[in-house]
């Protein structure tokens, strides 16, 4: 049994920290977990991406094109960027934001007919290689949690719910806990029961799901 | 957590990167001092040792350069401290002087250097294959494919290299460096911190002439010895399998091996030779693998450094091998590999049918066909940010009169400079190459040379370019972009911030001073932030006859908004009053936040969350339209 997840997102979004979680759960529930992890060169706003393999059978620390079972993406547009390691009708786990980056805006100011790209674009290629979509609002999700930069606990609250993936939710929140500045455990629990819950509403529609307890 | 997890006393299994790994098995061996210069992908060796330095008694710093750090270990290796260092593939360049000598000299205590080469150039200059320094050294190596492996290759590399006095060097890539996995927590069993006496050691580090002449024999010898104990390291392990198709690997690339196999339905039918000592090469461990074989396939990053070896083994063990790897085009010298990479390389070589991974890769990247690039870039209230704005300006003023300038940049967060929307560079080589070549176009080209640096990269290489520079009245301007830490590789401390390794205070190296000292006869400080008032001084700066430094100093804004955080200051957004923005885009055509973005009506727009409150942007609007939100 193994199970591989992609994780990407924008520099400054809590990917690092979020790795490191999912890993501590591993170590305590006794399972195998590897990771190939980029940064980037910028430390912020650039692109940031993890791959996470847990279970058996998982060696190289790269995900083989095609076998990622998840692509987790906290920013929309990072989520078709690597789309080539989610396997066919995979799940894409997927933030409605979108962070414009300076480039995209200079092309709007240069040419007054150019647009942003929007989600419904985004999701427009994503379907051409998966059915399986999920779209959280996790900075709002973040922000009824009291804390802006949740938005990585709303993602581990979504990713909680699917039944492929290995670790309990008592195990993940302890790691949470032991994780996150002690001002801000309260918030990112619940940063990640508002996720859960928005993945009992959408993505457990899709896909297989752990009962909802 | 993960700090918890390093200075454990449980002995359990945690989650960890193989950098902090690496500092945990060095902690475990009982590791008295580390010094280190950052850069990716080994920073976090040295934050992780920064962050347990109240926990034990080893002593740590930051030191200036990678030489410099070598040197620190060096010193205390030969009083018989054990000591580790850590650095890019790059950093061993700078250190290299200082590595090749070491060879001669050997050491008392252990001396573990850790040198992380950086396949596919993700956060470097260059792609190199750093493991030619081994045998150039005659320094032994060892080759960590995971976090694990690190951990239990540092304990081993301190007691190789006490064991034969002479330093050893762990080599890692990238992957192996930005890998986490689980680690075996074992027994820290420490000694305390003892100076020692160094009279009483009669102990001799020399090497010239007639003493390098000895110690060559020495050292060739020596290296044969290591080779012996090779022969039968636990880090060299073989998968046997009923075949005459073998595999020799090592790295990073071992665990593609064993994917790539999984793959292609292989598993237990390819025999693999994983070597973790690949230098001494253990000859007849890998003569005797070479026998049993008709073809070898040997899979590692980047240079065709082991190949060379099997191909010349090969020739007097088993010279109908065939041999394939990147001598024989299997696969390419230029990149990191990946499990498709590894698997079709394989499949290939073994007339295996396999769906070649290009079409996957063809049909996506038909779905990013127009996606917006997302280059590296400034953060929301970078002091470079403004400095460039005003610099810029100030250049355009002196193009408008006819001069011309040449632009080169270097090692540092200023050098995403070079990426859209800006793109603005004529040279970016190396750390502090910038004035060594403004030095020499000085006196070739009509334009005036613009170098620049950074604080970190001014002690670490710069100086000797501006002393060449005053010395034989070289003509040109150098901006010192001095933002208080090294920010690039995660905001460490420098001769230019207050604190050193550990949080400890330090005492701060003016760099104006220095250059006054060398004899620079321009130099002006600024506020980075001031963007009007720098317009006048840097273009005073690129008139002046003679070498001009303006240094723009600014904390670097991750590193202030952190500070800031901890004093429980706010961090107030400012936002654009819509009524007054006239869609002149001054704020973004010349500054790229990121925090900007267009509104529905293409309204330059804020995002709250994104930004730092500098407050730069609405010293830019001629409209005063861009305003602090009230708290």
């Amino acid at each position: 049994m193994s199970f591989n997840l992609f994780m990407c997102g924008v520099g400054g979004q809590g990917l690092v920290l979020l790795t490191s979680v999912i890993g501590d759960a591993c170590a305590r529930s006794g399972l195998n977990a590897v990771t190939g992890e980029m940064y980037g060169l910028s430390q912020r706003s650039g692109t940031v991406s993890v791959h996470m393999r847990i279970g058996e059978s998982v060696f190289s620390p790269l995900i083989p094109y095609g076998e990622a079972d998840v692509l987790m993406a906290l920013e929309a547009v990072e989520a078709v960027r690597y789309i080539e390691y989610l396997k066919e009708n995979g799940i894409v786990l997927m933030n409605s934001r979108i962070m414009h980056p300076p480039a995209e805006t200079a092309h709007l100011i240069a040419d007054k007919n150019a647009k942003y790209i929007t989600l419904d674009d985004v999701i427009g290629r994503l379907r051409k290689w998966t059915r399986n979509i999920a779209i959280i609002d996790a900075l709002n999700l973040a922000k009824d949690a009291g804390n802006i930069n949740a938005e990585n606990a709303v993602f581990l609250g979504c990713l909680s719910t699917l039944k492929a993936f290995p670790l309990e939710a008592n195990i993940l929140k302890a790691s949470i806990a032991r994780a996150v500045p002690a001002k801000t455990v309260e918030q990112n629990l619940k940063a990640y029961d508002l996720g859960r819950d928005a993945a009992y509403r959408q993505l457990c529609k899709l896909v297989d799901c752990r009962e909802n307890v | 957590m993960v700090l918890a997890d390093v200075v454990s006393n449980e002995k359990r299994s945690v989650f960890m990167l193989c950098n902090e790994a690496i500092v945990r098995g060095a902690i475990e061996a009982d590791v008295k001092v580390a010094a280190f210069y950052p850069g990716a992908p080994t920073s976090e060796v040295l934050d992780t040792f920064s962050d347990a330095a109240d926990y034990f008694d080893y002593h740590m710093e930051i030191s200036a350069n990678e030489k410099v750090a070598l040197e620190v270990c060096a010193g205390a290796a030969f009083a018989g401290l054990r000591s580790l260092t850590a650095m890019k593939s790059v950093g061993l360049n700078v250190a290299s002087d200082t590595l090749l000598v070491l060879g001669y000299t050997g050491v008392r205590g252990g001396l573990v250097i850790v040198v992380a080469d950086d396949p596919h150039a993700h956060s470097s200059q260059t792609e190199q294959d750093g493991r030619f320094y081994a045998p150039a050294a005659y320094i032994p190596m060892l080759e960590p494919s995971s976090p694990q492996e690190a951990k239990d290759m540092v304990k081993k590399a301190f007691e190789i290299s006490e064991a034969y006095r002479i330093p050893v060097i762990l080599r890692t890539v990238t992957r192996v460096n930005h890998q986490s996995g689980i680690v075996q927590l074992e027994d820290i069993k420490r000694t305390p911190y003892e100076r020692v006496s160094w009279s009483s050691l009669n102990e001799q580090y020399i090497t010239l002439g007639a003493v390098a002449r000895e110690k060559k024999l020495k050292m060739l010898e020596r290296a044969h010895r290591i080779a012996e104990s090779f022969e039968k390291s636990e880090f060299n392990t073989l998968i046997e399998a009923d075949t005459e198709t073998g595999i020799v690997t090592a790295s990073v690339a071992y665990l593609y091996v064993l994917e790539a196999l999984r793959m292609l339905g292989l598993e237990s039918k390819v025999k693999v030779l994983k070597l973790g000592t690949t230098y001494p090469i253990p000859k007849r461990l890998l003569g005797l693998f070479l026998k049993t074989l008709r073809r070898v396939i040997v899979v590692e990053e980047l240079s065709p450094f082991i190949e060379k070896e099997v191909c010349v083994l090969a020739k007097e063990v088993n010279p109908k091998l065939e041999v394939y790897g990147k001598l024989s085009n299997t696969f390419s010298e230029a990149w990191e590999f990946n499990p498709d990479i590894v698997a079709e390389g394989l499949a290939s070589t073994l007339k295996l049918p396999y769906a070649t991974f290009s079409e996957r890769l063809h049909t996506a990247q038909k779905l990013k066909m127009g996606l917006p690039d997302r280059y590296p870039t400034f953060c929301a209230g970078c002091p470079h940010r403004a400095t460039f704005v005003a610099l810029n300006q100030a250049l355009k003023i002196q193009a408008s009169k006819g001069m011309r300038h040449y632009f080169a940049t270097d090692i540092g967060c200023y050098s995403m400079w070079v990426f859209p929307p800006i793109s603005h560079a004529d040279s970016s080589l190396c750390m502090g190459a910038s004035v060594g070549i403004a030095n020499g176009l000085a006196h070739a080209i009509m334009e005036r040379p613009v170098a620049v640096v950074g604080d970190s990269t001014f002690f670490h290489a710069a100086i000797p370019g501006i002393v060449n520079a005053v010395h034989n009245g070289n003509k040109f301007t150098l901006i010192v972009l001095d933002n208080s830490v090294t920010a690039m590789t995660g905001q460490q401390s420098n001769p230019s911030t207050e604190q050193t390794a550990g949080g400890k205070l330090g005492k701060k190296v003016s760099i104006e001073a220095v250059c006054r000292a060398i004899g620079v006869e321009f130099v002006e400080v600024v506020d980075a932030y001031d963007v009007k008032n720098n317009v006048e001084i840097f273009r005073k700066a690129l008139e002046f006859n003679g070498l001009a430094v303006v240094v723009s100093r600014r904390e670097c804004a991750l590193y202030a908004d952190r500070n800031k955080r901890r004093k429980g200051f706010p961090i107030t957004p400012y936002s654009v009053d819509k009524a007054a923005c006239k869609r002149l885009y001054t704020c973004l055509r010349t500054f790229y936040c990121p925090a900007y973005e267009l509104d529905e009506d293409r309204q330059p727009r804020i995002s709250p969350e994104l930004c730092d409150g500098c407050g730069v942007c609405s010293s830019l609007c001629p409209l005063s339209s861009i305003k602090q939100v009230k708290a």
